[in-house]
């Protein structure tokens, strides 16, 4: 098994992919893994659609201008507003959407699995195509596949990690 | 439906969901959406037998080069002048 600091440096966003089903029990691990996410006052505001159907994928791929190649599954990640309201702030749902996709990334890659986030998708035509209700919002597509590709870390931005004030020392972890 | 109009009503939809995200979009991702657009209807060009050879190479230099608006716009303005004079090129000889 990976450490954990492995798996985060080791994944990288997959945009192309092999022809090959994903065993259904690697997809349920997957959204194991995006349940277990932490979310404002534990209001678990997500809902997840994953979809293997290549027709109903190639129908996804036709509204989403982001999404490339075929993946072998989608995961539509979405806000369930119903919920997320009752923080007060359903905005605070964002943050827990999106730390449940990123467990989605990291499982998937520890199975050996690539995935790519897909904000560039019309969420109306993705209501449509998974009936989804209007309070249902869906936030990402996460594409999910066996590598076809294996592209190279991309640098981290330096300047971004201070240790005890802005400006402080830091700068040794881009190395 | 037959294949063809399937794969233009896909094409259809790439282009109007296309059109409703470049309002809240990256500048650059219009031009990239247009190269990527091209890219696919050569794709169902080829599928049904109706991409000629300069179609085919030009949509695999685009594969190859249109992820590069992730990279540098430079490099992305380089790649897409290059097409453009392959295109002018093309059209010279036609």
């Amino acid at each position: 098994m990976s450490s954990i600091l492995e798996i985060i440096k080791g994944r990288r966003s997959i945009r192309r992919f092999q022809k090959r089903e994903i065993e259904d029990e690697k997809v349920r691990q997957i959204l194991e893994a995006a349940i277990w996410a932490p979310s404002a006052g534990n209001l678990q505001p997500w809902v997840f659609v994953a979809v293997k159907d290549p027709k109903t994928i190639e129908k996804i791929k036709a509204v989403s201008p982001g999404m490339f190649d075929m993946p072998s599954a989608i995961v539509a990640v979405c806000r369930d507003m119903k919920i997320a309201e009752k923080t007060g702030n359903p905005l605070l749902s964002i943050f827990d959407v999106a730390m449940a996709t990123q467990n989605i990334l990291l499982m998937a890659y520890d199975l050996g699995i690539g995935s790519c986030p897909v904000r560039s998708f019309n969420q109306k035509a993705i209501q449509v195509l998974l009936d989804l209700p209007d309070h249902v919002l869906p936030e990402l597509l996460v594409t999910l596949g066996y590598p076809a590709e294996k592209p190279s870390p991309r640098e981290r931005r330096a300047g971004t990690v201070f240790f005890e004030r802005y400006g402080g020392y830091g700068g040794e972890l881009h190395e | 439906m037959s294949d063809l109009e399937r794969d233009l009503f896909e094409l259809f939809c790439f282009m109007i969901s296309s059109a409703r995200g470049l309002m809240d979009e990256p500048k650059a991702y219009g031009p990239f959406r247009i190269i990527d657009a091209m890219s696919r209807l050569i794709s169902i060009l080829e599928k049904h037998n109706l991409a000629d050879e300069f179609l085919v190479k030009e949509r695999e230099k685009i594969e190859e080069g249109k992820y590069s608006v992730m990279d540098s716009e430079e490099i992305f303005k380089e790649f897409l002048d290059s097409l453009v004079v392959d295109f002018a090129k093309e059209l010279k000889g036609r």
